[in-house]
């Protein structure tokens, strides 16, 4: 052990190296949970597409979002119903 | 039998990629195989002043893409070194002047000549990058024991296996000393996080300055570290898989050094 390790280990310092290790890891889990901006446009657009065959929906006040915490993320999307397509019906699968 | 097509990328500028390309390229001619290292970095050329060819340009990959040269044309011989070549990349053209089915046609040519065909990629994730991925077989990531560079290389990683390109790494520029002191991360952490293969490590050596100043091949130079890490690099790369990677952090006890200075006496 040379000087400085020992002076660190005194004043009660971490590592450099354990700092970007933990930072490292964070940003990379944070990087992949990174949505591309039209994405979640698409998403929405394409959700409000299908909702539609069944439901009477106000596209105007639908919410989509994503929520990350530190141990997961979740899709959150929210919308009021106007009234269901009875008419309509289901489609036959 | 074709020749092979590896590219060697980073993400990060400036971790050394111009350095490796041109080391492993000469390392492998120097091994008795042909070996053409082509400069992708179209608008800001660097691999022909490292490898000390640059007053020798006459035409350039764009030139050979255009169907304005030839590809024996353009592509510069190494007199120092046998069977080495340099296709210099364009000072000129817009980075967009090629397009990856250029590169699939420009590399299926060379892989009737050279063995290996080494692809500088320049930083970044744009056109460059996306040419040079497109007609690889293999690609070596390199990556210097900094949470940027690491981070970058990651992102790199994922960009080749979407290409289903299994990628090795280099790790590079690593300063024994501060590994061990806890101020650098070392290269089992950089493992770690990419989850990926080694293929080398490369310690902090100032050779890499004088050969770059002079434009001589690092390997050349007896005394370089990098130089005999690069050499066992272009031995795995070709035909030497299971060679086992030298540990920087290893050092020679001061048993062995005074033996070794004895025998050099001797």
């Amino acid at each position: 052990m040379n000087f400085n390790t020992l002076l660190k280990k005194l004043m009660n310092k971490g590592n450099s190296k354990d700092i970007a290790k933990k930072r490292l890891k964070f940003a990379l889990l944070t990087d992949k949970l990174e949505i591309k901006t039209d994405t979640l446009g698409n998403l929405q657009r394409d959700l409000v597409e299908v909702i539609s065959r069944y439901f009477e929906i106000d596209t105007e006040s639908i919410k989509i979002d994503i929520q990350r915490s530190e141990e997961s993320s979740a899709l959150i999307f929210n919308t009021p119903i106007l009234s269901a397509h009875r008419q309509r019906g289901i489609p036959a699968a | 039998m074709d020749g092979k097509v590896v590219v060697v990328t980073s993400g990060k500028g400036g971790v050394g990629k111009t350095t490796i390309s041109a080391s492993l390229g000469a390392a492998l001619a120097l091994q008795g195989k042909r070996v053409a290292v082509v400069d992708m970095d179209i608008g800001l050329r660097n691999l022909d002043v490292v490898m000390g060819l640059e007053n020798r340009i006459v035409f350039n990959i764009v030139d050979i893409i255009k169907g304005r040269c030839k590809i024996k044309q353009a592509a510069i011989r190494d007199r120092r070194i046998d069977n080495l070549y340099l296709i210099p990349a364009s000072q000129s053209d817009d980075k967009n002047a090629i397009k990856p089915e250029n590169m699939v046609w420009l590399t299926n040519r060379l892989r009737k000549e050279f063995d290996v065909t080494l692809l500088d990629c320049p930083a970044g994730i744009e056109q460059g990058f996306k040419n040079s991925i497109a007609a690889a077989d293999e690609a070596i990531v390199v990556c210097t024991p900094e949470v940027s560079a690491v981070r970058d290389a990651d992102r790199i990683i994922g960009l080749l296996y979407a290409q289903s390109i299994t990628p090795k790494l280099i790790v590079n520029r690593i300063v024994p000393e501060m590994v061990k002191n806890g101020d650098m991360l070392s290269h089992e952490d950089v493992v770690e996080v990419l989850a990926i293969d080694l293929i080398g490590l490369i310690e902090m050596d100032d050779r890499v300055v004088v050969s770059t100043n002079t434009g001589t091949p690092l390997i050349l130079q007896e005394e370089s570290k990098a130089g005999m890490a690069l050499q066992r690099i272009a031995l795995r790369l070709d035909g030497h898989p299971d060679l086992p990677i030298e540990n920087p952090m290893d050092k020679k006890s001061f048993w062995k050094k005074l033996g070794s200075r004895f025998s050099r006496k001797n």
